[in-house]
Order: structure tokens, then sequence, then C-alpha cells
């Protein structure tokens, strides 16, 4: 039982310890930083020592291929963040470093029983416990002039979707007449009309959680405003804990019930697909710009999930590691660039392949990955998203996706075009802290690893959503 | 074949050059030029040779190559070619051999200038002799999209402005400078690589035997349904590189603002690419479909061959010229393959040999042109001839290919086009084609007029203008041999690409 708990438990040993330490400490940066990380990359370690298969307490906490796969990508991407985050600059990070680490930890704990939850109202524990978290990192530059807004609207945005979560969870309850979640098949099977108004809503409400549209709004203002390297996390980790869910409820041992829901995720696919790429072109900020990008890449997420098919669902796990490779690689850089010229602004990257090429090429490598261009991730992930669409028959979706992608190629190169081809204002390279650099260089293994070699990543995502169906 | 694997040598002897510059060459102009040379020389030997030695008794694909990469997938590295690739690989060889020469000059970053190329030429090649649909269509990616960095960094912006209405419309959305034109190529571009994506997806799943393989598709019968919307999923994607209208209007931009190798090799081999990937995964994988949809291709082809003419009539810059007259010739290959008679396919593809060199001379000699002279207006310029000879005569001869002369490559090729055009279920088809052919004298003799042979222009910034040299010679010397070569001595081309046009047609109108 210990053994299967263990990831969660040395977490949440992790997040005492840190805030611990930071009280202990009055001055400077602290040890906070490094060890969190160390306790984030033992514990992705630790994962591999859980069993597969196990369940706990009446089968409402379950380690299985997906709880497991989730959770290391978690962790995988907050330990980057954390990397990353070490080079901000600002006071409040190196004199409130434990509070930071703190509230990182806990999320990530908060993901990781999501992950696993196999109940109700677990399920939304866990959720809350991811979330509250995130507000505070949002806000956390707390004198800043934006920051507060923003993690007000993530916060108000945030709890009415858990509110509509909740609602809808009610629903289920009151049909099944129990919160575990395998009374859900069986529901759906029968097809009640208040089962699927419950579904409905708990759609809708993790729909907010992945930014899908038409619940998207908050996640321009929320990047724009919060710090980088967080922003990194954020517009990675959550998501993924959102589609898990999504996966547990909607799929998972459900069969063909599930695909009643086919055309309406399919529609929230193609609106999400389109609405993030349009409102993408106009943006001159880059953080925006890559939020934008974000939403579109929920919806060829959702394309994959629309297929509700064991290769559909392998496929939008595919992508979201292909997606959280080439994202936080983007942010990164962007932490970079904007740290050496104090912009956010798509300007400034004029001219960037002559100040420093490297910084460009790996800029340009996670473009190309987001534009889905062969020989990295992302032209892989978008590739297998829409041949699992298409086994389903989904031919207009899949067209709808395939010209969209068009779009996005179109103000991904604008970025690349005042990387590469407008000469630039200053000649002096952009400096790019050790730290920073490091974990840029991860994603982009990362992303060029998948692209040259995307085979063991798809036997594994074949794997995990096989166990879903059987 | 000797156990030398002559096609992969072919195929990536100019990626391996290009590696060779990014690493070794910094700062070392012309240790890039020699490379490149070596690079693109090695492609030329070997395509040569490989054209020499094509056995066109035994017809078929040959040189085959083949071992897995994704065996679950049915992914495999497949090269093989037949008649028509053969020559399509000849042409690709013999544009950028020449092309490196013509752009000899090039100074700015002329690092990354050659290896994106060179890396570009990979792409064509890949797309010529892989048989793996999968692999194509990476190859195809290949080929499309250094254009961007090509065209956006060394392009030109249009020089010949509109007055008036337009031109303040044209200034306030960028049109006509080379970012915008980079940006529309990629985009146009890589809108048909979506549509031939999702059709080549769609074949594999309906195959359900895990296999991209051109071999083992092509002996497949689809159903009627999925084989209509492929194929029109495959013409409008490899379409819009060969430029059918109305998706042709990245060309014209396109071609204009590239740097003289690109336009040489884009409007010479990459419009062939997207005929050639038509020809091979629409009319080849899809037959009934092909038969279906002859009189659209067709009637397209012929809107294209006068549009582009009208087109190309209208223009004052000299670039912009050659950029619709390229719209206008392949609108006579696009035509030529719909007459589905063998005439006419030998024809298309002939002229896609014909208009690539026609038309990468054409391009040499603008680059050079400009160069010398410093103007692409061709009202400005005037009686070049008397300074520069050895120009003059090759535009004229390049001119006179375009208009079908005898004795050139263009005349066989609009020859056998017309034909097939009589002989095929649309008779009508042959008027359009041959006013095209009158139109394409007009403004081609009134160029070449104009520019080279009447009276001096008083400007004079054109006066004293020193002709080609050196490098630029061989240019020029290569393309117009091969054009006059292939003119006298059709047979040459006729003969492999009649092996494998034969086969095609068998498949596509049966024994009829």
């Amino acid at each position: 039982m210990l053994t299967a708990l263990a990831p969660e438990l040395a977490l949440f040993a992790l997040a005492v310890l840190v805030l611990l330490i930071g009280s202990l400490r009055r001055t400077g940066r602290g040890p906070a930083g490094w060890l969190t990380l160390a306790g984030l990359v033992a514990t992705f370690a630790l994962t591999f020592a859980v069993p597969e298969g196990t369940s706990l307490l009446n089968g409402s906490f379950v380690q299985d291929g997906l709880s497991l796969f989730a959770t290391r990508l978690f962790l995988g991407s907050a330990a980057l963040s954390v990397l990353a985050s070490m080079t901000l600059r600002q006071a409040a990070f190196s004199r409130r470093s434990a509070e930071y680490h703190f509230a990182v930890i806990v999320s990530v704990l908060g993901m990781s029983v999501l992950a696993s939850a196999r109940e109700l109202i677990l399920l939304f524990v866990g959720f809350e416990l991811m979330s509250i978290p995130l507000f505070l990192l949002t806000g956390f530059l707390k004198r800043d002039a934006v920051a507060p807004e923003a993690a007000l609207k993530f916060f108000l945005v945030g709890t009415a979707s858990s509110a509509v979560i909740v609602y809808g969870m009610s629903f289920v309850y009151g049909v099944t007449g129990s919160t575990s979640l395998a009374g859900i098949p069986a529901a759906m099977a029968e097809g009640h009309p208040l089962m699927m108004l419950g579904m409905a809503f708990l759609l809708a409400g993790l729909g907010f959680k992945i930014a899908a549209f038409p619940f998207h709004m908050w996640a321009p203002d929320t990047y724009q405003a919060a710090s980088t390297p967080f922003v990194a996390w954020l517009s990675v980790a959550p998501k993924a804990a959102g589609f898990v869910a999504i996966i547990r409820l909607f799929v998972e041992g459900v069969g063909a019930a599930a695909l009643i829901w086919m055309p309406a995720v399919a529609v929230l696919a193609g609106m999400t697909m389109v609405t993030g790429n349009l409102m993408a072109i106009p943006q001159q900020n880059i953080k925006r710009l890559l939020a934008y990008s974000g939403i579109a890449h929920i919806g060829y997420m959702l394309v994959g999930l629309a297929a509700l098919s064991s290769s559909g669902v392998a496929m939008m796990l595919f992508y979201l590691v292909a997606y959280t490779f080439g994202n936080m690689g983007a942010f990164l850089v962007v932490q970079a660039v904007a740290q050496s010229e104090q912009s956010e602004g798509i300007d400034a990257y004029r001219g960037l392949a002559q100040r420093s090429p490297l910084l460009a090429l790996a800029m340009l490598i996670f473009l190309l990955s987001l534009g889905g261009i062969p020989f990295v991730a992302g032209f892989w992930a978008k590739l297998y998203v829409f041949w699992a669409a298409i086994e389903r028959g989904m031919y207009g979706l899949v067209f709808l996706g395939a010209i969209v992608t068009v779009v996005a190629l179109y103000y991904y190169l604008l970025v690349a075009r005042r990387m590469y081809i407008e000469a630039p204002e200053r000649p002096e390279p952009v400096p790019v802290p050790g730290l920073l650099g490091a974990a840029i260089a991860v994603c982009v293994i990362g992303v060029v690893g998948m692209g040259l070699y995307p085979a063991p990543w798809v036997t594994l995502a074949m794997r995990v959503a096989s166990t879903l169906f059987s | 074949m000797n156990g030398i694997p002559v096609l992969s040598v072919m195929t990536w002897a100019p990626f391996v050059s290009a590696l060779i510059i990014m690493f070794f060459a910094r700062h070392r102009p012309l240790l890039v030029r020699w490379t490149s040379l070596a690079g693109a020389g090695i492609s030329l030997v070997a395509s040569v040779w490989v054209y020499w030695a094509y056995d066109r008794a035994a017809a078929g694909f040959q040189f085959q190559e083949e071992f897995a990469l994704v065996p679950s997938m049915g992914i495999s590295y497949l090269l093989a070619i037949d008649g028509i690739s053969a020559l399509m690989c000849l042409l690709t060889s013999i544009i950028i051999f020449a092309g490196v020469f013509a752009s000899w000059t090039t100074t700015q970053r002329s690092q990354e200038f050659y290896a994106l190329l060179l890396v570009l030429v990979t792409g064509v090649y890949g797309v010529f002799t892989t048989l793996d649909l999968f692999i194509l269509f990476l190859f195809y990616e290949i080929a499309v999209l250094p254009m961007y960095l090509l065209i956006g960094i060394w392009g030109s912006s249009g020089e010949v402005r509109p007055q008036g209405i337009f031109g303040w419309a044209m200034g306030r959305t960028g049109v006509g400078t080379k970012e915008y034109a980079a940006m529309k190529l990629t985009l146009y571009l890589l809108f048909g690589s979506a549509f031939i994506l999702v059709g080549i997806l769609a074949l594999y799943v309906a195959t359900g035997s895990q296999t991209f393989s051109f071999l083992t598709l092509e002996s497949m019968q689809f159903d009627p349904t999925l084989q209509r919307w492929t194929f029109l999923a495959f013409y409008v994607g490899f379409g819009i590189l060969a430029g059918i209208w109305p998706l042709h209007t990245w060309s014209p931009d396109g071609h204009a603002s590239a740097p003289t190798a690109v336009s040489m090799l884009h409007a010479g081999v990459l419009m062939k690419l997207g005929a050639y990937g038509f020809m091979r995964l629409g009319m080849g994988l899809l037959p009934e479909a092909a038969v279906d949809w002859a009189w659209l291709v067709g009637t397209i082809g012929c809107i294209n061959i006068v549009y582009g003419a009208l087109s190309a009539m209208a223009q004052t810059d000299l670039k912009y010229v050659i950029a619709y007259s390229s719209v206008s010739h392949m609108g006579v290959v696009m035509l030529g393959l719909a007459t589905l008679t063998p005439n006419g396919l030998n024809g298309a593809v002939f002229q896609m040999f014909a208009h690539g060199i026609m038309t990468g001379l054409f391009f040499a000699i603008v680059g050079l042109v400009y160069e010398k002279a410093h103007s692409r207006a061709i009202f400005q310029m005037g009686g070049f001839g008397t300074m520069m000879p050895g120009i003059a005569t090759a535009f004229t001869i390049a001119g006179l290919s375009s208009l079908g002369l005898p004795a050139t490559a263009g005349f066989v090729a609009e020859f056998l086009t017309f034909l097939g055009a009589w002989s095929s279920a649309y008779q009508w088809w042959l008027f359009p084609a041959v006013l095209g052919a009158f139109l394409t004298s007009v403004y081609v003799l009134r160029v070449a007029g104009q520019i080279f042979w009447g009276p001096k222009s008083a400007d004079p910034h054109f006066h004293d203008l020193p002709d080609a040299k050196g490098p630029e010679w061989a240019a020029l010397g290569i393309l117009v041999f091969v054009l006059v070569l292939f003119g006298v001595v059709p047979s040459i081309a006729i003969g492999p690409v009649d092996t494998a046009t034969g086969p095609l047609l068998m498949r596509l109108v049966g024994g009829q």
C-alpha cells in the first residue's frame, strides 16, 4: 500500500521540508530551489518503483498506466520549470523562494492525486489542491501592476468552473447512487437524461480547466501577467490534468456508450482549433501569441479524444508530451529574451539569429514543432491525432485541422521572420543564464528526439491507452 | 547495380555538401562555392549515369533500394526510378548545377544560402526518387520549407510599382515585398501539402494493409467515391505547386522576389514536382477518378495557358513576365496530362523538362541583366544586344523555345501536347492551347525586341554594360546546349518517358 502511495507521500514530505527550511532561513535565495528540483527528480525516479495496476481504498485510488504516465509528465515539467525559475531576477523570487516552491510542489501533489482518483470526491479534492496554489503562483509578484488582477481573474474563472464541476458531479451521484467512477459506464449506457446533463456540466467545467473554446478567455491574460517559467508549466501540466480527468470520466471503461459524446467533442475540438489559431494572428505580445496557440493545441488534442478510440486517446497522450516539450521550450526562450530585452513584444526577436544563433535555432525548432513540421515532435503528434480521427471517418474535422495548421504556421513564421530575416537593432548577443540554457536544451532534445525517433513514445502511449479500453 | 546505391548518392550528395558547408566553411566563401559545386556535380554525374544506364527494354522501376524504417506502420526507405523520374532527376541536376554557377557572385551570408539551397535540392531529388508515400511527403516538405528563408533573406522586393490606388493598397499590405512573397509562397504550398497529407492518409487507411509503398498501392482497386475525393485532394495539393489557376498567384510573386538560383530551381524544378506528384499519385493510384476528372484538369490547364500568357503580356517588370510565362507553360503540362493520350502524356513530361530548362535559362538571364544594369523595368532598358551579345543570344534562344520554334525543346513538347489535345475527347482544347502559343510569341518577341535588339536606351545608366563572364558563361552554356540538344534529338527524352507513360495509360484507359 505504501509503495503505491510512495510518489504522493514523497511529494507531501518534500513540501513540508521546503516550507520548514524556508521559515528557518531569512536571507538569500536559500536551498529551496535545488531541494525542490532534487525532490521532484527523485520522485520521478520513484514512480518507476510503483507497481502498476494497484488499487487502494476500495478502488477509489489507483496507480495504473495512465496515472503513472500523467504523474511523470507533471513531475518532469515541474522540474524543468523549477530549473528555469531559479534564474528569475526579481527580489521576491529569492526572498520568498520557499513559498514559491512549496506552492509548486503542492500543486504537483494535487495533480498526481487527481490522476489516480477513481472517485468523484477525491477527483474534486485533487482539482482544488492543484488549482489553489496555481492562483497563488499567478499573483506571486503581489506588488506588480498586473499580476494580482490576472490572479483574481484566474481565481474567479477557476472557482466558477470548479462549481460547475461539482454541480455536474451531483447529478452523476444522483443517478448512479455512488461517488465511485465505476458506476458511470453503466449509467451512461442507460442514457438517463439527468446523467447526460451532469456529464455535460462536467465537460463544460473541465473545458475551463483545459481552456477549450468557449471557456478559454482566462488563459492569455493569466499567461501575460505571471512569471514566464511558471507560465511554461501552467500552459502544460494543468491542461494535462484536465485531460486525464476527461479520460477518467468519459472514456475509461465506457466503451461504445461514449460515442454519443463524439459530436460534442468534435465540435469543441473544431471551434477550439479555429478560435485559438485565428486569435493568435494579431497578437503582438509573444506570451499572448503562445497562449492562443496553446488553445489551438488543446483543440488538436481534442481531435484525438473525439475519436474515442484506443489509438485516439493514445495519440492524444503522445500529443501532450510533444506539446509539453515544444511549448515549455518556447516559453523558456521567451524568458531569456524578455529578461535581456525587457520586452515581451515579438519585435524583441528582430535579428535574433544574428545575435544569438543557438537561441534562435532553439526557438525555430520549438515553433516548427508547434507548427507540425516533419522531423520534430509536433509533426508526429498532429499526424497521429489526424490519423486516429481518419480511422473514425472524421474527414471533415481532419480537413479543418489541416487547414488551420497552415494558419498557425503563418504566425509562427512571423516570429521566425523577425528572428531570421529582419536586421537586429543591437548587435550584442542575448545572455542566457546557465540553468535556463540547460532547461531549454532538455526541451530541444525532447522535441528533436521525439521527432526523429517517435516509436518508443508511441508504444508507451498505446500501452497506456489500451488498458483504458479493456 | 554494381552495389552502389546510386539513387541515394544522387539524393544525399547535396545534403552532405550542405553539412560540410555549415560546419567547415565558415567565412570561406570560395570553399562554400566549390563544395556546392562538388555536391551538385556528384548528383549530376549520378543522374546522367542513371539516365544512360536505365534499361528501356525492361522498363518499369529500376535501381531499387529498400530498407524498412518503421516496420510497424509500413514506412520504408524505398527508392526507385522509372523513365519519367529519371528525366526529372536529370532536369534537377542540370538546373542546380547551372544555378550554382549563376549565383556565383552571391556574397551576403553565402554559407547559409548555399546550405539551404542544397538541402532544398535534396528534397527535390527525394520526391522524384522515392516510392514510399510517407517518405515522399517528408521530402516534399524539405523541398518547400527552405524557400521561406531563401526568399525572405536573399530575395528582392519588386521595383516596378503600380501607381494610384493600387500602389497605395500594395504599400499598405506589403504586396510586392520579398517578405510578403516568401510568406505567401510558403503558406500556399503548405496549404497544398495539408491536402496531400490528408489524401495519403485516406489511401493508407483505406487499404488496411499497413503500407505506404507506391508499388503495393498501385495494385489496389480503391472505392470510386474515395477515388473521386482523394483525387481532388491530390489535384489541389500538388496543383498549387504546379501553379494551377486560380491557385497560381504565389508563383509570380514568389519567383519574381526570389534570388536567381532559387527562381531557377523553383520555376524550373519545383513546379514540376507538383505536376509529377499529380501524375504519380493522382493519376497513377486513382485511375478511374483521373478519367472522371480529366475535363476539369484539362479545362483549367487551358485557362492557365491563356490567362498566364495574357498576364505576362501586361507586365512591365521583366521577372514578372518570366514568372507568368511559367504559369502559362505549366498549363500545357496539365493539359497534356488531361488528354489521356500517348502523345499528350509524352508531351506533358517533355514539356516539364523543356520548360524547366528554358525557364531556368530565363531566370539566369534576368539575374545577369539585373546584376549588370540594376533594373528589371522592361521599358527603361533598350539596345543591350550590342553590349552583351552573349546574354542577348541566350535570351533569344530561350524565347524561341518558349514560343515553340522547331529545333528547340519547346517545339517538341508543345507539338506533342497539341496532337494529344486534338485526339482527346475534348478537341476544343486545341484552340486555347494554340492561342496561348501565339500570345507567347507576342510577349516574348516584344520583350526581346525592347531590351536586346531595339534602339539603345537614352538612360546613361544603361550604356557600357559588360557581357557575362566566367562562371556565368557556364550556366548559360549548359542550359542553351541542353535546350537545343533535346530539340534536335527529342528521342533521347521520349524513349525512356514512353516506357513509363505507356503502362500508366494502360491503367487509365485500358486497352481502348
